[in-house]
């Protein structure tokens, strides 16, 4: 057989990636919060519903309060900063398991819709038009009206949201794939659609669709924690973020601090969830808007 | 043209009529209606009644029919709280919410355009950057975050204005700020990049090198063009109000449509639930499809059909 | 025995005239026949929108024949997209232009030339390996190459990447759509090479769609001249290229570029490219042809033997 004539060609050196220092500041915190999350139970001080009726409405250290409180107490003397980590794993929990759930669900849809065409695409360009003309906090409260509250119903709720941006992004992207390229040379090699979706197209359109999910997280959160806010979300004995805030507006004459370290904790996880999409967006997708 | 306007209508009620639709499928599958419109201590004879009424025990395609036809006659059921009928409920409350919304709109559109038009026409500026960072924080706090952070300083600590309620024209600035300073920030930073994405176009560096005034350049060229994904966005701001009334209103206490939603949902008063959901969907249609046929006005592009001989 | 076979072949495709306008047909492919031998190579030459790449695609079952029959070692063609359409490709195999667009950028070439045999389920995993080296060598890759990705290789090396791929299942037809048109004129003679090296080794049968009449001399074993969906002259290379009997043969073969003085007369034909959705009547070439009479627009020339064996589609030419 002829030998290989021609030179070899070198492969590309790769690039060094560099982080900017809001960027940075991003990641630290959101990697805060996550061990928060994941090791609640382990650095929480107190329980959350562990009442401590002889300090009730302690201000926060270096406000007249001492360290045994850090962040100070509530109305029940429960340890405010116990229950602010407690609350952090519960709006990231669900936050995740929303955002996941609309990936899932979303990027399904798409993949039918552009693989099956005709009605099945009419159907699903349908309800996503359905979905993107309807505020989503309305629909939910509809569906929390009607099905009652439950925490795994609620977290599939969360789930429906942002579904449809998935779904359009893996709609476009999957079409594009089929119609020409290696889409189409891998189904002539006699690939079965489930094989060509999942090994082929969707690695490739992956980083286009973890960008969508940077910018449905934040959105998530603050859904989340209005609902939880209007006492319609995450039920007592639970807490989340959207439940301190919702209890500490009672106290907002008296005890500022109960809903103050919540709210700086939902504004500096979405702004960090915001500016790290960003940048994922700038450096991986320039074309997505 | 016609044609153009007669699609976007019918789209339109298509919509509304899918947003009934879900309102039936979902009433169906949580649980029986008769006990969920009317309360569950209501005597037999009244829940035999509304079963009749509603038809029930007939099949379903028929009592979808029926649903249909109710709604389309206002009937939306009664208020198990109150006695009343929802849609009165619901009615009396809307120009409450109107006090709030359309303040908000227009503070939205007020401070958030031309914020944005300032700030690309004066790219990398100290007002740009104030600009982004005012509209980071648009989207980064929500509106109760807001709404009581600014309690906390005006109504609290300086005790300038009320926290809330709705006696006097000063409890009206504290929630319409809560409700549209967010927007605001969005609009701004989406006005924006519009304004920039246009003002990078070939046909702008024409105008300018034909020498027109470059306020002209703007007025004339630029504006009109960046105005049509912007108008879209606006459009749609009128779908996050409604959401933004039903939490900024809860946090003034604002004796609105949105502080109603609330309260019925916690109480499961599924008739006024409807009600409410009906109502903000017809508005989100209606301004979705003025959108639209602004959209027809302001692109010429988008106003004829396609010519013959297979043009695009 | 014939490996592949088209019996009156056509591929009509429903296009409308602007958004609202009435629908028309166009007949890419217009009653079709031939067959490949195994171990022998049927070229198929013509200008762009002649219809030959869609010979291809109904040849090889990605499109249904409109009109007529495929058939493929016996069997009538399978639908696309069903099983046993899907289990047919170990056995027949497309390669084309651009080698690029068929691959995918994030595997790397050994797992792609291993996914065929992934897919019909051939060897074990050690088997597979030693069977994508084997490929490798015979396309003339150097196994360093394996590990690389398609985006690092040079356009030659990525076309023999995908005929590595194309060849992972031992398939007995090979159709090839203008395999060598974007490769530089010099690897295009190492590609063809190659490819008649790997046909003798193998005894492969072979499509060769081209538009190059240079490289369809070289490769192929029988031709066939295709103008506007049909075929207008089939035979042996050597004589229609020295002899072209059909009039738009004889313009095709006067185009070649020739070093030094010209042999042929060059034809320049009159007239516009040909429009598939506006057939002229009659033969589709009279139009332009130099040599057309009335009959020639009234009446469909039909594929007849001529002297030397060779098939024409001419009214004007004398039929054996």
């Amino acid at each position: 057989m002829s030998e290989q004539v021609l030179p070899a060609v070198a492969a590309p050196p790769k690039r060094r990636v560099a982080i900017p220092p809001g960027v940075a500041l991003a990641m630290l915190w959101l990697l805060a919060m996550v061990t928060i999350a994941v090791l609640a139970d382990v650095i929480r001080p107190y329980g959350i519903t562990a009442m401590d009726l002889r300090s009730r409405l302690q201000p926060p250290v270096g406000f007249g309060g001492g360290w045994l409180h850090p962040l100070g107490t509530d109305e029940l003397g429960r340890d405010v900063f116990s229950r602010l980590i407690e609350s952090i794993r519960m709006s990231l929990m669900i936050a995740f398991g929303a955002t996941i759930i609309a990936a899932v669900f979303g990027t399904t849809m798409g993949f039918l819709a552009a693989h099956f065409r005709g009605w099945v695409e009419q159907a699903v360009l349908m309800l996503i038009d359905f979905q993107a003309s309807m505020p989503f906090l309305i629909l939910a409260l509809s569906v929390l009206a009607f099905f009652g509250n439950s925490l795994p119903l609620f977290i599939c709720l969360m789930g429906l949201y942002g579904w449809e941006r998935h779904a359009r992004i893996s709609r476009g992207l999957a079409i594009a794939a089929n119609a020409q390229g290696y889409a189409a040379a891998v189904r002539q090699l006699g690939a079965k659609p489930l094989r060509i979706y999942l090994k082929h197209v969707l690695p490739n359109i992956a980083s286009t669709l973890i960008v969508a999910a940077t910018l449905s997280f934040p959105e998530v959160v603050l859904l989340e924690s209005g609902l939880s806010f209007l006492g319609l979300g995450v039920q007592p004995p639970m807490t989340s973020l959207g439940n301190m805030v919702g209890y500490g507006r009672e106290y907002i004459t008296r005890a500022p601090w109960i809903m103050l370290s919540p709210c700086v904790v939902i504004i500096l996880t979405t702004l960090s969830v915001s500016i790290l999409g960003d940048w994922l967006r700038d450096r991986l997708d320039p074309t997505l808007t | 043209m016609l044609r153009f306007v007669a699609l976007r209508v019918g789209r339109a009620l298509l919509t509304i009529a899918l947003v009934v639709t879900f309102a039936f499928v979902v009433l169906r599958l949580s649980g029986d209606p008769a006990l969920m419109i009317m309360s569950p201590d209501a005597p037999p004879e009244a829940l035999a009644a509304f079963r009749q009424a509603w038809g029930l025990d007939e099949p379903i395609w028929l009592q979808y029919l029926k649903y249909f036809t109710a709604i389309l006659q206002g009937e939306l059921g009664q208020s198990f709280r109150d006695g009343r009928p929802a849609i009165q409920l619901v009615a009396e409350r809307i120009p409450a919410t109107l006090q709030l919304t359309l303040p908000a709109l227009a503070l939205k559109v007020g401070l958030g355009i031309p914020a944005g038009i300032y700030a690309a026409l004066h790219r990398n500026s100290a007002i740009d950057r104030a600009v982004m960072t005012f509209a980071v924080a648009g989207f980064t706090v929500p509106s109760f975050v807001l709404g009581l952070l600014l309690v906390l300083v005006f109504a609290v600590q300086l005790g300038w204005l009320p926290s809330g309620g709705q006696e006097s024209w000063r409890s009206v600035i504290l929630p319409v700020i809560s409700m549209g300073l967010g927007g605001a920030g969005i609009l701004a930073r989406f006005t924006r990049s519009a304004m920039l994405e246009v003002l990078g176009q070939p046909y702008i560096r024409t105008a300018s090198a034909k020498g027109v005034p470059w306020h002209q350049v703007v007025r004339l060229h630029a504006l009109p063009n960046a105005a049509i994904p912007t108008v879209t966005i606006v459009g749609f701001m009128v779908g996050t109000l409604m959401a933004g009334a039903v939490v900024v209103e809860s946090v003034f206490s604002w004796p609105g449509v949105g502080r109603l939603m609330v309260v019925a949902v916690s109480n499961r008063d599924l008739a006024v639930v409807q009600c409410i959901l009906l109502l903000v969907s017809a508005t989100m249609v209606t301004s979705n499809l003025i959108v639209d046929l602004l959209y027809g006005v302001l692109d010429p592009r988008l106003r004829g059909t396609a010519p013959a001989g297979g043009g695009h | 025995m014939s490996l592949l076979s088209l019996e009156g072949v056509s591929r009509v495709y429903a296009t409308r005239r602007g958004l609202f306008g009435k629908p028309v047909p166009v007949r890419a492919v217009d009653h079709v026949s031939f067959s490949v031998v195994p171990g022998r190579t049927l070229g198929i030459v013509g200008e762009s929108g002649c219809g030959k790449s869609t010979t291809g695609r109904v040849a090889l079952g990605i499109e249904r024949p409109s009109e007529g029959r495929v058939t493929f070692e016996g069997a009538t063609m399978p639908m696309p997209g069903t099983p046993e359409w899907r289990r047919m490709r170990a056995r027949l195999q497309l390669v084309h232009q651009d080698p690029l667009g068929a691959m995918d950028r994030r595997l790397t070439v050994a797992a792609q030339v291993a996914e065929p045999l992934e897919i019909h389920g051939i060897g074990d995993k050690a088997e597979r390996t030693d069977r994508v080296a084997a490929l490798l060598r015979d396309v003339g890759l150097r196994a360093d190459l394996a590990a690389r990705h398609p985006h690092e290789l040079s356009g030659g090396q990525r076309q023999r990447a995908v005929l590595a791929r194309a060849l992972a299942t031992d398939p007995a037809l090979l159709v090839a759509d203008e395999p060598v048109s974007a490769l530089d004129v010099s690897i295009q003679a190492q590609v063809i090479n190659m490819l008649t090296d790997l046909q003798e080794a193998r005894g492969i049968a072979m499509l060769f769609i081209s538009h190059d009449l240079k490289v369809v001399r070289q490769v192929s074993h029988e031709v066939a001249v295709m103008y506007l969906g049909r075929i207008v002259e089939q035979g042996d290379p050597e004589a229609i290229f020295a002899d072209p009997l059909h009039p738009y043969s004889r313009a095709l073969v006067s185009a070649i570029p020739v070093p030094g003085p010209r042999r042929i007369e060059r034809i320049v034909l009159s007239g516009d490219p040909p429009n598939p959705a506006d057939r002229p009547s009659g033969c589709a070439f009279h139009p332009r042809c130099p040599l057309a009479v009335s009959a020639c627009r009234a009446e469909v020339p039909e594929l007849k033997a001529a002297a030397d064996g060779r098939q024409v589609a001419c009214h004007l030419v004398e039929a054996a």
